[in-house]
């Protein structure tokens, strides 16, 4: 049977060449479309995650704004020594998240502040990588890290000094001075004009909190373990007046525009699978009613109706092997091209405001979904040869053998 | 594959091959024709018949009903002592794989399989292992003289050669019946000559019975019994020696 069906696919050769592309080319499609957003997702989790928020935090618990926590951690040494001791943690790091104002003589800008352990900020975020003149911060200064934007608004220089002021511990507002060491360029509108980065331990002083953090952060060696270091610190720290948030907690939004893209992403290949077994379905009735007479000739011959029903579907599984192989094929080299050239979204620029985020996408394979796409492009093929097989299996041998 | 199947009906001793037992047929639709009027036949083994009549006679209805590939309206067809027309779908498609041959005025090969393949078909439907169902299609294209055409497809061969095929696909599971609806149809005159001496050969040397339709006198006068029909009923019969 195998042989006969696999000639019949054949048979019309141009025909079942166009399925095979629409086949095709719809699951390499439907894998580009996967790739693109997985790729997309994951690059604004890394990027997110990688530019402020760490995948986890451990913040006070009454705090209610996750992003700028409203109250500090008296002492942090716990939870430090906790996260240190799990081996899934690469580095732990005490920081304070608040706004402020900083001041020069030119002008004064409302900022958020950032004090962070400059080593340690180093492994948690890139922000030190974005340096373009002077040098990141170092332990046990008074540096001061700015975006370009910013460091022209207040017309501020390298060497030059500025005032940083937020309120303290006792409601006063607390002020010192800092040099600014570095200047950094990311392309995000928002990092580049509204943060400063300091030192931790000056500032502490400056709000008259020493030794206080309104966030640990954690950076792990794999972001699929936040869940479950999570559930291990919070047992490990119920004793103490904090909570652990992972970074879905904390930019919640990304998961809604996840949501958001996935919902897209399903209505695509609705719509791609739609054509793809609409396109299989007409070749097999086609096929079908051209060849009435020759199921007729293979009943006379003693071929049961059920038998006749598999050489149709048997037909279709093979069409949709070839448009399945094909299509995974140009899927993944399509896949593997842009992983190594990149794609250039204008999506990337709009996302480049909130965060540093590059327009370039670099396509990654996510083998699962693409494997999901192949099976079901396969079984789409077998389901559309259903109807047309089922009329094949009604068809009486006397009237098919008197079709023209 | 499918597994060798078993006889689906239980011979009865001592009763013909075939009998059409008063079997009528009406085609429904808007004006319901009747094709066959209550034609009751025999056939017998080793019978080289012919079914003569112009066209619209039944005799193409009648070979139909005799080969299961149609249900009679009225009345029954047996064979060989059995009422096969009322055994289902499945089961007439196993009856006809054991029983039955056929060879049709078109010929009907499968254009994508070679003269070869098309001849093993019936024994790859019985579950016939490939040595063995490459073995008797070879023979069986041997018997028929085109044996030397066995790698090619129907499209490369003459009219004449794929009826020859057509005929070695009818007879290769050693039916006990071939049935062929005006089989010379589509034939010059000397190669449909040619065929009705396979056939006849056919009949004579290996015993198989033969049952074809044809309005053709030259054809008729080749069969040692001719059942005359007209307006789906059968108007005389006449019987002679054998050549």
């Amino acid at each position: 049977m195998l042989r006969l069906a696999w000639r019949n696919v054949w048979r019309n050769r141009r025909r079942s060449l166009i399925n095979v592309a629409a086949m095709g080319f719809g699951l390499a499609a439907i894998m580009f479309g996967q790739s693109l957003m997985r790729s997309l997702q994951g690059q604004l989790v890394e990027k997110s995650t990688g530019s402020i928020t760490g995948h986890l935090q451990v913040q006070e618990r009454r705090s209610e704004e996750p992003k700028m926590p409203d109250r500090f951690i008296k002492n942090p040494k716990p939870v430090e020594a906790a996260a240190s001791a799990d081996p899934r943690v690469l580095v732990e790091e005490g920081r304070i998240h608040m706004t402020g104002l900083i001041s020069t003589p030119a002008t004064s800008v409302g900022v958020l502040i950032c004090a962070v352990s400059p080593d340690k900020e180093r492994v948690v975020t890139d922000m030190s990588r974005y340096v373009t003149t002077g040098t990141y911060l170092r332990d046990g200064t008074k540096d001061l890290y700015l975006g370009e934007k910013l460091a022209r608004r207040l017309d501020l220089r390298l060497g030059e000094k500025a005032v940083l002021m937020a309120q303290a511990a006792d409601g006063s507002m607390g002020a010192d001075v800092f040099r600014l060491v570095g200047i950094f360029k990311t392309g995000s509108e928002s990092f580049d004009g509204q943060i400063a980065y300091v030192p931790l331990k000056p500032f502490q002083e400056l709000l008259g909190r020493p030794g206080q953090v309104n966030n640990v952060v954690l950076k792990l060696k794999d972001i699929d373990d936040a869940d479950a270091v999570r559930d291990r610190l919070e047992s490990r720290l119920k004793d103490q007046p904090v909570k652990v948030l992972t970074w879905k907690n904390i930019d919640h939004e990304i998961l809604g525009v996840q949501a958001f893209q996935d919902a897209i992403l399903d209505i695509v290949l609705i719509v791609v699978f739609g054509v793809v077994a609409l396109g299989i379905l007409n070749t097999q009735l086609m096929s079908l009613f051209e060849r009435v007479r020759e199921f007729g000739v293979l009943m006379a011959v003693g071929a049961r109706p059920r038998w006749v029903m598999r050489l149709i579907v048997t037909e279709s599984a093979l069409l949709g092997a070839v448009g399945t192989a094909f299509g995974a094929a140009a899927g993944a080299a399509l896949i593997a091209h842009f992983g190594r050239t990149g794609l250039h979204l204008p999506v990337g620029d709009a996302f480049s405001y909130f965060l540093p985020f590059p327009a370039v996408i670099y396509m990654r394979p996510s083998w699962g979904a693409h494997a999901l796409a192949c099976a079901a492009v396969f079984a789409v093929a077998i389901l559309a040869a259903l109807p047309p097989a089922l009329r094949a299996g009604r068809l009486k041998p006397a009237e098919a053998l008197r079709h023209v | 594959m499918s597994k060798p199947r078993r006889r689906v009906h239980e011979p009865v001793p001592g009763a013909p091959l075939v009998e059409a037992r008063g079997v009528e047929k009406v085609y429904p639709g808007g004006a319901k024709v009747a094709a066959l009027r209550g034609v009751s036949l025999t056939v017998g083994r080793g019978e080289f018949t012919a079914l003569a009549g112009p066209s619209g006679s039944g005799k193409s209805t009648l070979l139909n009903l005799i080969g299961t590939l149609d249900r009679p309206t009225k009345g029954e067809i047996l064979y060989e002592g059995a009422a096969v027309s009322r055994l289902g779908a499945e089961q007439l498609s196993d009856f006809r794989l054991r029983a039955l041959g056929f060879v049709f005025q078109a010929y009907n090969l499968i254009p994508v399989l070679t003269a070869v393949e098309n001849v093993e078909y019936p024994l790859v439907l019985q579950g016939a292992g490939p040595a063995e169902r490459r073995r008797e299609a070879l023979e069986a294209l041997r018997w028929v003289g085109v044996a030397d055409q066995a790698d090619r497809r129907p499209d490369l061969l003459s009219g004449g050669q794929q009826q020859r095929v057509a005929v070695a696909r009818a007879i290769v599971h050693r039916p006990a019946l071939v049935l062929a609806d005006e089989p010379t149809a589509n034939l010059d005159s000397k190669t449909g000559a040619a065929l009705l001496d396979l056939m006849e050969r056919l009949n004579r040397e290996h015993g198989l019975t033969f049952l074809f339709s044809s309005h053709d006198p030259a054809v008729l006068s080749r069969a040692r019994r001719v059942v005359r029909l007209q307006d789906g009923e059968m108007t005389g019969e006449e019987t002679r020696g054998a050549p």
